[in-house]
C-alpha cells in the first residue's frame, strides 16, 4: 500500500514574542493508504491543529508535510486549494454544509469545482447518497435534515470526489450515541469496501475502539501510535 | 452552479435583500424621474424659444451677432431658403426681421423690439400665436397691423383696432415713423415679450426698415429632430451660402438660455451624484456585511477546495443580481412616473402665479418629463457597473481569510 501522508518533525507555534504556545512539538506521522486511524487526546493537545496541517488548511511552523509525495508547505494557495479539492475530503464536527444547497447539490459541489459534467455528477452523487443511506433525501436542504443526516451529507460530500484521504474532525461529537454508532459504521464500511483512508480526531471511546490505529496526542506530542488496545498502557507509561 | 449559488444566497437574508433592492429602486426611480423632468423642461423651453425666435439654427449676416442692426441683412433670402429647405433634417424655415423702435400712443411711449415675421409660418409653431388673449394673430396679407404684448397694451392703453406709431431708424439710418393698428394682444408670461415685443408682418417690416423685398435679418431653421443639430449644421456648412451669411446654432444666438440650461443641468448633476452616492453606499454596505458575516462559510468552502477567485466571483454576482433587481425596479418605477407625468403633466401654476421666465423666455408651468431610453439606460448601467466595481473592494478579504481560524472560531 502506498503512503498517503508523511509528517516529518512538524511543529506549530501560536502567538508572538514571549507568549508562545507550542501546539505541536516535532510530530512524525505516516499514514498508509486504506488506514482507518483515530486521533485522540485531551482538549488543547493539538488534534485539530494536526488535522488542519495535514489538510493544508494551516502551515506548520517547521517540518514538512507530504501528501502523496507532494510537499504541501511549498505549494501556493491556489495549488493547495486544488490539492484539497482533488485529494482530501473534509468532514467537520458541525457539518458545515452549504445551507442554500440541497443535500444532492452539497455532495455535488466538489465535482462541480472539478469541472465534471452534470450528467456524470448526478450519477456519481446518486450512488454516493445511496451509499451513505440518504436515498430519497437528495432534494432536502440541510435545515430539513437531522444532525445525523447532515453529517451523512457531509461524508457524501467528502467522498464524492474519491479523495485519497478523508479528514474528520470529531465527526460524531454533535450527534446522539445511536447516530454516532451509525455514522461510525458508515465510515468503517466506506473504508473497508472502497478503501478510503480515514484520519479523524475524537474524544469518543467507542470511536477509538473501532479504529484500527490510534494516535494519542498529549501536549503537542504523539504519546501513543498503534492499536487502540495498547493505548491506555502506553499513555500511562 | 455559481449563478444558482449567488441567486439563492441573496434570498438567504430576505429582508436585507429587499431593503437594499428597494433602496436602489427608489433612488434610481427618483433620479430618473428628476432628470426626465429637468430634460423635459429644457426641451420644452428650447422648443418654445427656437420656435418663437430664430430656430434651432440661424442664418444671419456674419457681423450681425456683434452688433445687431437692420442694415446687416441677408439678401435673396428666398433662393437661400430654397437651398436650405432641401437639406435633410430641416423641417421648416422662417424669415425674420428684427429691429428696435419706440411705440407711441396718445397715452405714452415705450421702447419696443420689433419682430417682422411670416404669419402663415409662425402660426403653425410660434408660442406667441398660441398665446393670443385678444383679437387675432397676424396674416400674411396684413399691412400696418401689429400684435402687442398684454402689458404693453395696458401701459399704452391699447385696444384692438387702436392706433400706435412706431418710430425707428431704417437701414439707411433715417428716422421713420409709421402708423399701425393693433390686431391682437398676446400674453406669454414674460415681461420681455409681454411688455416690449411688437410683431408685424415681414413685408411691413421690410418697408418700415427700408429693406429689399427678398431680405431678412435672420433665417430661422427648425429641425425635424433637435438632436440632429450638429449633423444639419455640418450639411449647411457644406452647402453654398452667400458670402456674408453665416449659420449659428441657437446656443450662440440665445446664449442666456443655453447658459441657464447648462448651469441648471450642472446643479442637477450634483444632485444626481449625491443621490447615487447614497444608493452606492447602501450597496457597498450590503456587500461588505455579506462578506464579513460569511467568513466562516467562505473558510469552509475554501477548505473543501473552492478557489478564492470562485468565491469572489460569487459575491460579485450576488451584488450584481441585487443591483440588477433594484435597477430594473427603478427603471420601471421611474419610467412609469415619467410617462404618467408626460401624459398628464405636472401642474406648477399654483406655485408661480405670475409665471416663470428665464432671461426673458417663459417657462411652461405644466411640466412634462421627457421620456428617454438613454436616461433610463444611463442610470441603470451606471448603478450596475459601479456596483460591480464597488464589490471588488470587500471581496479582497476573501483570499485573506485564515481558513483554520475562521472554522475554529465558529465551532
Amino acid at each position: 500500500m502506498g503512503q498517503i501522508i508523511e509528517l516529518d518533525s512538524v511543529t506549530k507555534d501560536y502567538g508572538q514574542g514571549e507568549v508562545i504556545v507550542h501546539a505541536l512539538c516535532g510530530v512524525d506521522l505516516v499514514l498508509e493508504a486504506g488506514e482507518f486511524t483515530a486521533m485522540a487526546g485531551p482538549s488543547g493537545s493539538g488534534k485539530s491543529t494536526l488535522l488542519n496541517i495535514v489538510g493544508g488548511l494551516d502551515n506548520p511552523t517547521s517540518g514538512s508535510v507530504n501528501l502523496e509525495g507532494e510537499d504541501m508547505t511549498r505549494l501556493s494557495r491556489t495549488k493547495l486549494s486544488r490539492l484539497r479539492r482533488d485529494r482530501v475530503g473534509f468532514v467537520f464536527q458541525s457539518y458545515n454544509l452549504i445551507p442554500i444547497l440541497t443535500a444532492m447539490e452539497n455532495a455535488e459541489y466538489i465535482l462541480m469545482l472539478q469541472g465534471i459534467s452534470a450528467t456524470e455528477r448526478k450519477s456519481r452523487v446518486n450512488q454516493v447518497l445511496n451509499e451513505v443511506g440518504l436515498e430519497g433525501l437528495g432534494d432536502r436542504f440541510p435545515r430539513e435534515l437531522s444532525g445525523g443526516q447532515q453529517q451523512r451529507v457531509a461524508i457524501a460530500r467528502a467522498i464524492a470526489a474519491e479523495p485519497a484521504l478523508v479528514l474528520a474532525d470529531e465527526p460524531t461529537a454533535n450527534v446522539d450515541s445511536q447516530t454516532a454508532g451509525a455514522l461510525l459504521d458508515l465510515m468503517v464500511k466506506l473504508n473497508e469496501e472502497k478503501g478510503i483512508t480515514f484520519l479523524f480526531s475524537t474524544h469518543d471511546q467507542r470511536v477509538m475502539d473501532r479504529a484500527r490505529r490510534l494516535v494519542v496526542l498529549t501536549d503537542g506530542k504523539i504519546t501513543h501510535d498503534g492499536s487502540p488496545e495498547h493505548a491506555q498502557r502506553d499513555v500511562e507509561s | 452552479m455559481l449563478l444558482r449559488l449567488a441567486w439563492r444566497s441573496i434570498w438567504r437574508n430576505l429582508r436585507r435583500t429587499l431593503i437594499t433592492a428597494s433602496s436602489i429602486s427608489l433612488g434610481v426611480a427618483f433620479a430618473i424621474f428628476m432628470v426626465c423632468l429637468a430634460e423635459g423642461v429644457y426641451s420644452k423651453m428650447t422648443d418654445d424659444v427656437v420656435k418663437m425666435h430664430s430656430g434651432h439654427l440661424t442664418i444671419e449676416h456674419s457681423d450681425y451677432r456683434d452688433a445687431p442692426s437692420v442694415d446687416l441683412f441677408i439678401n435673396e433670402a428666398s433662393s437661400l431658403r430654397k437651398n436650405v429647405d432641401q437639406i435633410p433634417g430641416v423641417s421648416q424655415t422662417k424669415l425674420l426681421i428684427r429691429g428696435q423702435g419706440v411705440a407711441r400712443t396718445g397715452t405714452g411711449a415705450s421702447g419696443v423690439a420689433v419682430m417682422g415675421v411670416e404669419p402663415s409660418s409662425e402660426v403653425q409653431n410660434s408660442p406667441i400665436a398660441r398665446s393670443m388673449v385678444e383679437g387675432d394673430y397676424l396674416e400674411d396679407s396684413d399691412d400696418a397691423k401689429v400684435i402687442v404684448g398684454k402689458n404693453m397694451a395696458k401701459r399704452l392703453k391699447l385696444d384692438i383696432g387702436k392706433k400706435l406709431v412706431i418710430t425707428t431708424n431704417n437701414a439707411a439710418g433715417d428716422l421713420v415713423e409709421v402708423l399701425c393698428r393693433v390686431k391682437g394682444t398676446f400674453q406669454t408670461g414674460t415681461e420681455e415679450a409681454d411688455g416690449h415685443l411688437v410683431q408685424v408682418p415681414i413685408s411691413f417690416a421690410q418697408k418700415l426698415y427700408g429693406l429689399p423685398e427678398d431680405s431678412a435679418t435672420q433665417m430661422g431653421i427648425l429641425l425635424e429632430d433637435p438632436d440632429e443639430q450638429q449633423a444639419v449644421l455640418k450639411r449647411l456648412g457644406a452647402a453654398k451660402m452667400e458670402g456674408s451669411a453665416t449659420v449659428r446654432p441657437w446656443e450662440e444666438v440665445m446664449p442666456e438660455v443655453a447658459s441657464y440650461i447648462k448651469v441648471d443641468r450642472g446643479s442637477n448633476y450634483v444632485f444626481q451624484i449625491l443621490l447615487l452616492t447614497i444608493i452606492l453606499f447602501t450597496i457597498f454596505n450590503t456587500i461588505l456585511m455579506s462578506v464579513l458575516e460569511r467568513s466562516h462559510e467562505f473558510a469552509v468552502l475554501q477548505a473543501i477546495g473552492t478557489p478564492p477567485a470562485d468565491l469572489q466571483r460569487q459575491v460579485v454576482l450576488e451584488s450584481t443580481l441585487i443591483a440588477l433587481l433594484g435597477c430594473i425596479g427603478g427603471v420601471i418605477l421611474g419610467g412609469l412616473g415619467s410617462y404618467a407625468g408626460n401624459v398628464y403633466g405636472i401642474d406648477f401654476r399654483g406655485f408661480y402665479e405670475d409665471g416663470l421666465s428665464v432671461s426673458g423666455f417663459s417657462i411652461e408651468l405644466i411640466l412634462r418629463p421627457k421620456i428617454s431610453a438613454y436616461i433610463f439606460a444611463r442610470f441603470g448601467c451606471f448603478v450596475l457597473v459601479t456596483t460591480i466595481l464597488l464589490s471588488l473592494i470587500p471581496i479582497r478579504r476573501i483570499p485573506r481569510i485564515a481558513i483554520s481560524d475562521a472554522i475554529r472560531e465558529a465551532k
